[in-house]
């Protein structure tokens, strides 16, 4: 077995365990790496694991303070046929490749998965009409296993669907995962491969670009040296690709905001229902989560690069999808809503999924503009570039033996485990009864063997989106302080610096004080 | 108090009657069954110590007696009000069971899955079930008319109380109080007297939803700076929360966001359960004798939707037990 990777923070004066802070760059190792990957999204995250099947030194340098907490945690969560790609491209390429892939996938990497299908509905004539073409299109894109069916038939399959409906086309592969599990789960195998993980850690300069070993220079002044560059860094990707001279392309962020409704809500939908696009929007889905809640949305908001409202929702987008989604769903105003989030996707005017080797200098690799079929395709994407290093930047790929492909036993076990039901967990360990989170019913000892997982999560949303503590529908009324202490006790951390999501996100205000003496 | 920590999860099978919550509605429901003779009656709640959320306002030097209840003419702080009830309820033999969290109910089938260190997940059925699973603060996607990012720092109310009374921790310097009711009349309150700047309150309504001689008791300890007929308010911050838009052109900074009050009754296990549950209020479907949809399905206190106070809940509890004598009977 490889020598696991190091997981790193570059968190300064962080109150986390010392080994966790990088104080020394000697930490790193003093040779050189073979690849260093800019951004542990989902893109970041799998190739990684790719790589971490070869014989090489490789490094994941991400700027937040855990795997996948940008873009890839605020999406739909589904896991794309392609069946409406346009043809022919490089993206319905490897996201049909990929797709076909995922039930394998997610099985290896322990990511909750589920095929729940989807169906296309048609609630007027000209709708209607078009169907037939999609159907085609589908075909076409090599998602081969569509069906058109009849308004009698898509209420059967969907009675809670508008008696408005014509017609539909059924597409039975189109999936939901979990967005979280998926980044997380690449990381841990690549680590558990060899791979070191920094987290935290802004690359703001580049050195000696024109060398066959080049320095990536990080905010707090670390010189990293590594040989080739990957930059997945998705929405920073421009302006990492500004400290080579990259080949010009725009990051063009367009929102997407979502409704979550609550678990009782759940059976209201079995597949994933999707409007028929129209010229101005591709429309409000209804998506059933793997987490057992419903999502609507999303929104398509184009909105300048590193606006601060880019992860902000609006009253207006809100009310929009909410009414866009009754259109399918006439209930669903009903249905209490228990959440709302938005996210960026990270698309590019020159267009989708730009891939370019030696852009700027030999040895650099730019990936830009992976748009929302990015959780689908990552592992795809991951293998199509682990060879274009190959062939384009002269990486030699020798297959280490003795690397995992598979996500090791000892890993994070998962929200959905639920020890609570195994009688004998629960006599060898009672913390696996004790309920800390009520609403999505989450033990004390979940949380604990959470932080104990690979990655060592040191931040309140990182344990979330492990656990799904705070997820459900009170919002952390119940449970928010009692986590922060558990994660204050177990992890030595004071209970006023724990934070949400790295610095700036302290629980407690910096001014505050300790009230009677 | 023996009988509270040895916590009898006595693998039992069967209760007459079961009561879910030891709050003030739970206990007052289970003083009166137990008065009249009915057992066993098993009294379960989440928490480590019966009381709810009345428990968590301690009196402390300079605390703030919110959740007051006036008592043979004598205001008293939740925990002391608590301290009573909890006098009571050890008189009787009510099998106390703590740290036990209600995971599932079966209407059908009067039955409830509990979850806890000691035992485990085990399944009780009862002749009678008492819901009195109390409220919550509605959050912030809840109330429909808060958007915006999700930074760090937005608070409940009662994370301001567990903060400053039961850590001694002050975590905010400066808030917004979202919502006009009492229950956000008391975090301004508590965080005046803990030592915070005058808080901002703000809501949809164009005065405050408080009533005249709430609003008088609450003056003495803060006066929030009120603003009225917000249409959106919008978080701002990143991190941690930075202020609230409240229109196009006005931005109100703070450092935290205390999202107060508008109760919204804990009825999601009910609903799961299959207990008729109306949408989307979330108010429990109960007739004139205090029943719910299926037979042997009762619910006391603020689960019942509204905001009723400690001893209010309390009588209240006292009420449903008579029905539930009734329904045995």
């Amino acid at each position: 077995m490889p020598l696991q990777g190091k997981i790193l923070y570059d968190w300064p004066n962080a109150e986390i365990e010392e080994p966790l802070i990088l104080s020394a760059l000697g930490q790193l190792g003093t040779e050189p790496y073979d690849v260093t990957i800019v951004g542990a999204g989902v893109v970041g995250c799998a190739i990684a694991y790719d790589l971490s099947q070869y014989q090489l030194r490789v490094l994941l340098v991400e700027k937040m303070y855990d795997v996948g907490e940008g873009t890839s945690k605020g999406n739909s969560a589904i896991i794309a046929t392609g069946f409406d790609a346009t043809g022919g491209s490089l993206e319905s390429q490897l996201v049909t490749q990929a797709s076909r892939r995922w039930p394998e996938l997610a099985h290896k990497l322990k990511i909750p998965f589920k095929q729940s299908g989807a169906l296309l509905l048609a609630v007027d004539d000209e709708q209607e009409g078009k169907l037939e073409e999609i159907h085609d299109k589908s075909f076409t894109n090599g998602v081969d296993d569509v069906r058109i069916v009849n308004a009698a038939e898509a209420k059967r399959l969907e009675p809670n669907a508008s008696s408005k409906v014509r017609g539909g086309l059924l597409i039975p592969r189109e999936s939901i995962a979990d967005p979280f599990t998926t980044s997380i789960a690449f990381a841990e195998v690549a680590m558990a491969n060899g791979v070191d993980i920094l987290l935290g850690a802004h690359i703001v300069g580049l050195q000696n670009c024109q060398s066959t070993v080049k320095n990536l220079v990080t905010e707090s002044g670390y010189r990293i040296a590594t040989r080739l560059i990957v930059n997945a860094a998705g929405l920073g990707g421009r302006d990492l690709a500004d400290l080579y001279r990259g080949a010009p392309f725009d990051i063009n962020p367009r929102r997407g905001q979502f409704l979550i409704f609550d678990k009782s809500s759940h059976s209201i939908v079995r597949r994933i229902l999707v409007p028929l696009p129209t010229a101005q929007t591709k429309g409000v889905l209804i998506i059933p989560t793997i987490f057992g809640n419903l999502m609507a949305g999303p929104t398509a908001e184009d909105l300048p690069l590193g606006s601060p409202e880019a992860t902000s929702t609006t009253a207006e987008g809100l009310r929009w999808m909410l009414s866009n989604a009754s259109g399918l769903c006439p209930c669903l105003p009903k249905q209490p809503v228990i959440g709302t989030y938005a996210g960026e996707r990270c698309n590019c005017k020159q267009g989708s999924y730009l891939i370019r080797y030696n852009d700027g200098y030999p040895g650099i690799l730019t990936i830009a503009g992976i748009r929302s079929t990015g959780l689908t395709s990552a592992i795809a994407l991951a293998e199509y570039v682990t060879e274009g290093l190959g062939e384009e930047c002269d990486l030699s790929l020798d297959r280490d033996p003795d690397a995992l492909d598979s996500r090791p036993d000892g890993c994070w076990p998962g929200w959905w485990r639920k020890p609570i039901d195994d009688t004998k967990l629960v006599k060898k360990n009672p913390d696996y009864a004790d309920m800390v989170c009520f609403c999505e019913q989450i033990s004390r000892g979940e949380i604990i063997d959470a932080l104990d997982s690979m990655l060592k999560p040191r931040t309140l949303d990182a344990l979330k989106r492990r656990t799904r503590v705070s997820m459900g529908r009170c919002q952390g009324f119940e449970c928010r302080i009692r986590v922060a202490k558990i994660v204050s006790e177990h992890c030595d951390i004071p209970l006023d610096s724990t934070t949400q999501k790295g610095p700036g996100s302290e629980l407690v205000a910096p001014t505050h004080e300790a009230i009677y003496g | 108090m023996d009988k509270r920590t040895n916590m009898n999860l006595s693998g039992r099978k069967h209760a007459r009657v079961i009561i879910v919550g030891a709050g003030p509605a739970g206990i007052g429901a289970a003083v009166a069954l137990a008065r009249k003779g009915v057992r066993p009656v098993v009294l379960i709640d989440r928490a480590s110590n019966v009381g709810g959320i009345p428990a968590l306002c301690r009196k402390k030097p300079g605390a703030v007696p919110t959740f007051v209840s006036w008592l043979h003419g004598r205001a008293l702080v939740g925990e002391q009000f608590v301290a009573g009830l909890e006098a009571r309820l050890a008189e009787t033999d009510v099998e106390v069971w703590l740290e036990s969290l209600v995971v599932e109910i079966h209407a059908g089938e009067r039955r409830v899955t509990v979850a806890s260190r000691a035992k485990g997940k085990m399944d009780v059925s009862a002749d009678a079930v008492v819901l009195a699973c109390g409220s919550r603060e509605r959050s912030v996607a809840e109330r429909g008319w808060l958007t915006g990012s999700r930074p760090a720092r937005i608070f409940f109310t009662k994370h301001l109380f567990d903060f400053i009374d039961v850590n001694d921790i002050l975590p905010v310097s400066r808030s917004i109080i979202v919502g006009s009711d009492s229950v956000a009349y008391s975090a301004a309150a508590k965080l005046s007297v803990a030592g915070a700047g005058q808080s901002i309150m703000l809501d949809r309504r164009r005065r405050p939803q408080c009533n005249v001689f709430q609003k008088l008791y609450f003056k003495f300890w803060s006066r929030p700076k009120w603003h009225g007929s917000i249409q959106e308010a919008q978080v701002k911050g990143l991190g941690s929360v930075e202020g609230v838009k409240i229109s196009d052109k006005k931005v109100l900074t703070c450092d935290s966001l205390v999202v107060g009050g508008d109760l919204i009754p804990n009825t999601e296990l009910a609903l799961l359960g299959g207990l008729e549950v109306r949408l989307p209020s979330r108010l429990l479907e109960i007739n004139s004798a205090n029943r719910l949809s299926s037979p042997g399905w009762f619910a006391a206190g603020n689960i019942r939707g509204g905001f009723h106070g400690a001893q209010s809940c309390y009588l209240n509890g006292k009420k449903v037990a008579r029905s539930v004598l009734k329904h045995l009977a």
